[in-house]
């Protein structure tokens, strides 16, 4: 079941530096929304703080809260490695197991996430796991061929097969489509649009464009001053951001007068 | 493939395509109004332009929101800012239907003349067909029936000439001279209508031939599109 993810007073740091401070926002369940913002503003970061992965970075922490629902996932009793499943990640360049095959590369997640199955339902997840990514007509006949054989586009699917193979609830891209060329990013941007429907999304890009033809909601995150970490400047619907934003500096990033 | 991109995109033509049934819907309904001097269905035509301009504002914020996050280039784009010409033609359109309607309420208490509604009759059929036609060529993209609303528009604007020349021979009451006078502007909104369609037509040939062109120049009403 996807629910929404509300960011508290959420600040990162790594060691002294300050990545990004005081960012609250609640993403919406079930739809897309894009964080943008000049490279330093603490947009990845920020993602990595929505399933723990941020506190994996020696002398790493944060502040504040996450909430995935109603709970709390820094919470005094919860495990990361369970936010971790319920919260799946897809890398800006397509990460398989390159020598595992097309199967075990969707089937390692399940296996590793200790999902309980019987033969043929692994089977079946795989395939329709596959099917959820875009990707099972084309590998269908090929499952047991290296996952290294794929073209890139073809491989980021595969990560994103594995990421919601585990049923997660929320599904975080960091610049997805970056390392591909543009068909393949369209088919990224389509498979998002079709994914929304059941999980909650989260994207980081640096392609204003790709944030707004995909976006239901923006929020746009920036340096104020030199050295200073990111803050949020404006959250709100995608084509509110897009055509009438409310603040100057959103104004001047999206219209590419600043950052 | 972009598929949300072309849902999106055909939304939208389907709401202008609604637009112009609304438009038509209004235009009988004026045209009617005025055959039976109905009172009360011109206050209905005045009313549902409310429903016209809804639609209308909708469909610019949806062309609004479609070039600011889908960046359509080519043919995509030319057919957004087609949409966003013919738009505001189908709106003013409308307006047009509701001026009739008032008109209709203004002369309700003067006796019409049956020839001079007659003639009123055809300039209207002959808007609904221009609509009719500008509409359905847009929908398919076809260029030769587009340039069709050339020729509709002279028959239309013909038939206009015959209202206002019926008019001066109308007489001296002061009574038919009034009402004679405001069933000129009621031939002079229909004929508009058919203008309005016309520009339609040249969008539809912007979209298909990538080049704007006015079918007839006013200026130089000679020089017609050659191709």
């Amino acid at each position: 079941m996807a629910v929404d993810v509300r960011l508290d007073e959420l600040s990162a740091w790594f060691g002294n530096h300050q990545a990004f401070a005081d960012i609250t926002f609640t993403v919406p369940e079930r739809h897309v929304t894009a964080i943008i913002g000049p490279s330093g503003c603490g947009k990845s970061t920020l993602l990595r703080c929505i399933n723990r992965m941020h506190e994996v970075v020696p002398r790493a922490r944060h502040g504040g809260s996450v909430y995935l629902g109603r709970e709390e996932i820094y919470g005094a009793h919860v495990d990361p490695v369970s936010v971790r499943r319920r919260v799946g990640m897809v890398f800006q360049r397509p990460n398989p197991f390159p020598t595992m095959s097309i199967y075990d590369n969707v089937a390692a997640g399940i296996k590793l996430n200790g999902v309980r199955h019987r033969k043929g339902e692994l089977d079946g997840l795989v395939e329709s796991s596959l099917q959820s990514a875009g990707l099972w007509n084309e590998v269908r006949n090929r499952l047991k061929k290296a996952a290294g054989d794929l073209s890139g586009g073809q491989q980021q699917r595969l990560c994103i097969a594995g990421a919601i193979a585990v049923e997660p609830q929320v599904l975080l891209m960091d610049a997805p489509a970056s390392a591909l060329d543009p068909q393949s990013t369209l088919r990224i941007e389509d498979l998002m649009a079709e994914l929304k429907q059941q999980y909650t999304i989260v994207i980081v890009t640096h392609n204003m464009q790709q944030a707004a033809r995909v976006a239901d909601w923006t929020a746009f995150m920036t340096v104020l001053e030199e050295g200073e970490p990111g803050r949020l400047v404006e959250f709100d619907r995608t084509e509110t951001i897009f055509t009438n934003p409310g603040n100057e500096r959103t104004q001047a990033y999206v219209t590419g007068r600043f950052g | 493939m972009r598929l949300s991109f072309q849902q999106e995109l055909d939304e939208l033509e389907a709401s202008v395509q609604d637009e112009g049934e609304l438009v038509l819907r209004s235009l009988r309904g004026a045209i009617k109004a005025l055959q039976a001097q109905d009172v009360e269905l011109a206050d209905e035509v005045i009313a549902f332009d409310d429903e016209i301009d809804r639609r209308f504002v909708g469909i610019e914020e949806g062309i609004q929101t479609l070039l600011a996050r889908q960046t359509p280039v080519a043919v995509d784009l030319r057919l957004v800012l087609a949409m966003l010409h013919v738009n505001l033609h189908l709106e003013r359109a409308g307006d047009y239907c509701v001026t009739i309607a008032k008109l209709v309420k203004l002369t309700q208490a003067l006796e019409g003349d049956p020839t001079l509604i007659e003639g009123l009759e055809e300039v209207g059929g002959r808007a609904e067909e221009m609509l009719q036609v500008a509409l359905a060529s847009f929908a398919a993209r076809d260029l030769d029936e587009a340039k069709r609303l050339v020729e509709l528009d002279e028959h239309i604007d013909a038939a206009n000439r015959r209202v206002v020349y019926d008019v001066l021979g109308i007489g001296g009451e002061p009574d038919r001279r009034e009402w004679g006078l405001r069933m000129i502007l009621v031939s002079r909104c229909l004929e508009r209508i058919g203008d309005h369609a016309v520009d339609v037509g040249e969008q539809t040939a912007y979209i298909v031939t990538g080049e704007f062109r006015e079918f007839t120049d006013a200026s130089h009403p000679d020089a017609k599109l050659s191709s």
